[in-house]
């Protein structure tokens, strides 16, 4: 099944396997490796939030005519997680471990909440609404994966 | 615009006193529990002393419901997309109906006392009345894409079916009803059991464990059909239970039995996939919780096949205490720092992180004061010592204390940080 349910979350789980990675690495006090990991992570994360913002809710706000809507909340959220990136930044380059681990904690859950909208509203909205516009292929093309199974 | 569409914004969200009072509310019934257990030593001799019956109300009702109904005022907009009507009137009336019901109905059981049974129902009867009216109107034109939004549905209807039950038994007690009184409280356990706990566990994990632990997804099979399946065979059984075909209903638990170890396994092997290096408080929780579910199913296998008192015992204090009460409480710390931090951050302030306003170190103290009183309360089950009872049952009051005290802790950060 591909559509864009399955496609987006499918591409939240490959975020957060990235950040798994970040955070094994600098729990175990590897600060290189870990602000590599990190940096990927954030990589993707831009690339996610990009195709949304570029791609999915323009679509979305044009089809249904609702610029104020559930779009408008996503798009707040992921300045709100724009914000805990930058602070488990500031924490890797202070090389302060207990200081990341909360930030990180903190950012994990605004993520899974966030995500928990989109997956068990927004998505299957726009999945709804945007039945005749074939979105996914110019989505996995954004994400620059492979597409979800 | 629909009420979905408004239901993700934080402005939809619910005050953070509306989860709160219940989450505040609910220790103080689990220590009460601690505390019927140091008063009144012999009441674990059977499942049907009126002191076991009143310690399983002060958990099921007192404790767990309290937590279930807060969450759900929050959560339902989250993974439903589904606000609840003036959240904070309902709330208000929820609440003090859950928490005044919670204390007649555990007196009623507890003394024997027909007029306390009779206010027990009419509370709790307006509480869930009153709930499931203003959750059921919130979900009515939700889109049910995923299996979360569905299963929530059917565990409200069997948390419902669950209430109906029990308000006739508390009739039939009170001497209001005249039903087989056996054949309706099997039915009521099963439905309070699985019918509505267990399918709200099921409907949370799905999305909760792969989301917080970074595990791989339950299995697709398992989130399409596990909350139909347990359903079906729920109905089945209890058309067995009333039908007294009693062959058929063995074949049917058994098969519920399965279905929740299903659950309870497919949980666990996900859990030993997950990607975090270090599993945090909410994922041992989760862990202990799966196992005790496992171990009091296989203590209800062991009631039918073996005729001695213990096994029911046992089998309710895995699944309440061991089982849901731990699943509770690993969310229970997820949540409530979480809701801290963001409605400070909403209001514009400069919210600590999440360790700040709830450090890891007094949760695992918490977490092991309370598997130190579950294995306590197995031995005292087990061996029906007087003295390891009141043992136990200091250990419920301390884990309990810990756990309001832990909560206290992350309220007094949030005040610190909204008056900084």
């Amino acid at each position: 099944m591909n559509d864009i349910t399955t496609l987006m979350s499918h591409d939240h789980r490959s975020c957060d396997e990235s950040f798994a990675r970040a955070e094994t690495a600098i729990s175990r006090g590897k600060w290189d490796e870990g602000t590599a990991e990190l940096e990927k992570f954030i990589a993707e994360l831009e690339t996610h939030f990009t195709a949304e913002e570029s791609i999915l809710f323009p679509r979305f706000e044009s089809v249904t005519g609702m610029t104020e809507g559930p779009t408008k909340v996503m798009r707040g959220e992921h300045a709100d997680m724009r914000d805990a990136v930058e602070r488990m930044r500031d924490a890797v380059a202070r090389r302060d471990k207990d200081d990341y681990a909360g930030e990180a904690e903190t950012l994990l859950i605004l993520m899974q909440q966030h995500n928990m909208k989109e997956e068990n509203v927004l998505y299957p909205m726009c999945d709804a609404q945007l039945a005749g516009e074939n979105l996914p292929p110019t989505l996995t093309k954004q994400l620059g994966r492979e597409q979800a199974a | 615009m629909t009420a979905a569409d408004l239901s993700l914004s934080y402005e939809a969200a619910p005050t953070f006193s509306t989860p709160l009072r219940f989450f505040l509310t609910a220790p103080l019934f689990g220590a009460l529990a601690g505390g019927v257990l140091l008063l009144v030593p012999d009441l674990l001799g059977s499942r049907w002393t009126p002191g076991a019956l009143a310690l399983t109300h002060l958990i099921a009702v007192g404790f767990m419901l309290n937590i279930m109904f807060g969450a759900l005022f929050q959560i339902l907009p989250v993974v439903a997309g589904a606000a609840i009507p003036n959240a904070r009137v309902v709330a208000g009336i929820v609440h003090v109906g859950l928490a005044t019901g919670a204390a007649s109905l555990t007196w009623g059981l507890g003394a024997g006392s027909p007029p306390f049974l009779t206010a027990a129902v009419v509370l709790l009867g307006i509480t869930f009345g009153v709930f499931l009216v203003a959750a059921g109107y919130g979900l009515r034109r939700t889109p049910i894409a995923q299996a979360t939004p569905r299963d929530l549905r059917f565990a409200l209807l069997g948390f419902g079916i669950a209430a109906t039950l029990g308000m006739a038994l508390a009739m039939i007690l009170s001497g209001g009803l005249s039903l087989p009184l056996a054949t309706v409280v099997k039915l009521h356990v099963g439905w309070a059991w699985l019918g509505g706990s267990g399918l709200l566990l099921a409907a949370t994990s799905w999305v909760v464990v792969p989301m917080f632990q970074i595990t791989p997804n339950y299995p697709a099979r398992l989130t399409r059909y596990w909350a139909l399946l347990t359903c079906a065979a729920l109905v089945a059984w209890s058309a067995a239970v009333l039908a007294g075909f009693s062959l058929l209903e063995f074949i049917l638990a058994i098969a519920l039995a399965a279905l929740s170890g299903a659950f309870a396994i497919t949980t666990l092997r996900l859990q030993s996939r997950s990607r975090r290096s270090v599993p945090d408080n909410t994922t041992r929780a989760f862990q202990l919780a799966m196992s005790c579910m496992i171990a009091g199913l296989l203590c209800i296998v062991a009631a039918h096949r073996f005729d001695h008192d213990a096994w029911p015992v046992l089998a309710g204090i895995l699944i309440l205490h061991g089982g849901f009460v731990t699943a509770i409480v690993g969310m229970l710390y997820k949540i409530v720092p979480f809701l801290a931090w963001l409605h400070l951050s909403q209001a514009g302030m400069k919210a600590p992180n999440m360790k700040k306003l709830q450090p890891d170190g007094p949760v695992r103290k918490h977490l092991i004061a309370h598997a130190v009183a579950l294995t306590v309360l197995l031995i005292a089950a087990l061996s029906g010592s007087t003295l390891v009872v009141r043992a136990a049952g200091v250990l419920v009051m301390l884990e309990f204390g810990l756990l309001f005290a832990n909560l206290l802790r992350v309220l007094g950060a949030y005040r610190i940080a909204r008056n900084a």
